[in-house]
């Protein structure tokens, strides 16, 4: 009996169910197993398949999700990967998302548990990204593309299934967000005029990555009208000062994903990435007076982040979204359109970047580096 | 917290109404899930600090049973 055997037939590894896919929805939403849509059933043939693209030891975990702590081994992974419908080689993407979010400063405790509409996107840079098909163009939020609904969507069955997320229990969201169904996505570095992500981070251009982010949503920034970078700029700033999103009281790095067409006017009108992030610092501020006296007085004269800086300050004084120039991120994404977006934070969280390595602390330079030998 | 409790001294944890379930699974998570979950009034997010006083008042007679308890 291989290792792999082994483990899957030890007590409690498994059980046995009707082969009726209805039954086993049920059971598995029953069981808090599920996010409510239909799952392939982890049978363990479908499981054993999902390892063949798995270097590592298949029950040494990964990582401890919070907030149950429970052990994210390649095993239970896979598992989750299979119902979520992943292709075997999608495998070492989930894996490395969840090796980066269970990072402290990620803070998947609070992600996963606080009452905000939080959710793990997941970003993916590096030829991986084409390797496995993803999108990175026209509705890459959106449905179409199997690499990107399937890893995402494999990344919360984990929060859900090993870290307990389960609503009301683990999860205490108020609303949650569509996006904790799946939020993945590749960037759009063929249309990007700037340094794509990996590569701004320190990462080789041929390094694949995944960077995790404790994200809401998108917030669209339309702008079909302005004809220079300032002047997207602009709008995109104003979309930035809002007073809802938790980064206005917290240094929690907001994502800002430019759409091709903005980027390369932005480019065109000599901005680089470093001169956007100054501009949206500068810019993208609030005035005390938009806020509520309560709010005032609580979350920024007595707030922590902001010391005594706003103790005496009058209603103009203008509060900064991001807490430095380099607390933004910002990518390029999605197809032609004057669209652009804004994604805050849960604010207290740092986005996390992983290459994509082998046990032995390689780079990958594709999927079949993880091929089990 | 839970650390503290199993080192023996008195802990408990202050939660509104809703917060009962995540409470009883980090106590049991942690491996202490005798671990005293004292309620007060949901919310305690949004309220005038004279509510945040009040909400106080329910906690401390809970906090104070339970230290006497100890020292029986």
């Amino acid at each position: 009996m291989s290792d792999l055997d082994a483990l899957m037939h030890a007590p409690g590894a498994g059980f046995e169910a009707d082969d009726d896919l209805e039954r086993i929805n049920d059971l598995y939403c029953a069981k808090n197993w599920s996010d409510g849509l239909p799952i392939v059933p982890p049978t363990a043939a479908r499981v054993e398949e999902m390892l063949t693209y798995c270097d590592r030891p298949l029950a040494e975990p990964v990582a401890l999700i919070a907030p149950r702590y429970g052990a994210a081994t390649p095993l239970r992974l896979a598992a989750c990967a299979v119902m979520a419908g992943c292709r075997p080689e999608y495998f070492p993407v989930v894996l490395h998302a969840i090796d980066a979010l269970c990072e402290e400063k990620f803070n998947v405790y609070g992600v996963n548990a606080t009452t905000h509409p939080c959710t793990t996107l997941v970003i993916v840079n590096g030829p991986v990204a084409k390797e496995l098909k993803m999108n990175s163009r026209h509705n890459a939020f959106g449905p179409g593309n199997r690499a990107n609904a399937t890893i995402g969507r494999a990344v919360r069955l984990a929060m859900l299934t090993i870290g307990g997320a389960v609503p009301g229990a683990g999860d205490m969201a108020t609303f949650g967000t569509p996006a904790k169904f799946t939020f993945c996505a590749a960037e759009n570095e063929d249309e990007n005029p700037w340094e794509p992500l990996h590569v701004e981070l320190g990462f080789a251009r041929d390094a694949s990555t995944v960077t995790v982010f404790g994200a809401e949503g998108q917030h669209n920034i339309n702008d079909h009208e302005s004809v220079t970078g300032e002047g997207i700029l602009k709008m995109a700033a104003g979309t930035v000062a809002t007073t809802g999103a938790n980064n206005l009281y917290f240094d929690g790095a907001p994502l800002i994903a430019f759409g091709p067409e903005h980027a390369a006017t932005i480019a065109r009108d000599g901005y680089s990435k470093a001169d956007v992030k100054k501009y949206l610092y500068e810019h993208g501020r609030v005035p005390l007076g938009m806020l509520s006296d309560e709010n005032i007085e609580r979350r920024i004269r007595q707030w922590p982040v902001f010391g005594n800086e706003y103790a005496e300050a009058g209603p103009e004084r203008l509060i900064p979204v991001m807490k430095s120039p380099d607390n933004a991120y910002v990518i390029v994404l999605g197809g032609p359109g004057k669209h652009s977006a804004y994604i805050p934070t849960f604010g207290a969280t740092q986005p996390v970047t992983r290459a994509l390595k082998r046990r032995d602390g390689t780079l990958a330079r594709s999927v079949g580096d993880f091929r089990r030998r | 917290m839970c650390e503290l409790r199993k080192r023996g001294l008195v802990t408990a944890v202050i939660y509104s109404g809703p917060f009962l379930k995540l409470g009883r699974n980090q106590a049991r998570t942690f491996g202490v899930p005798e671990l005293p979950l004292l309620e007060i009034t949901h919310p305690l997010g949004g309220i005038s600090l004279g509510d945040v006083k009040a909400r106080a008042a329910q906690a401390a007679p809970q906090f104070a049973d339970l230290v006497r308890k100890h020292l029986r």
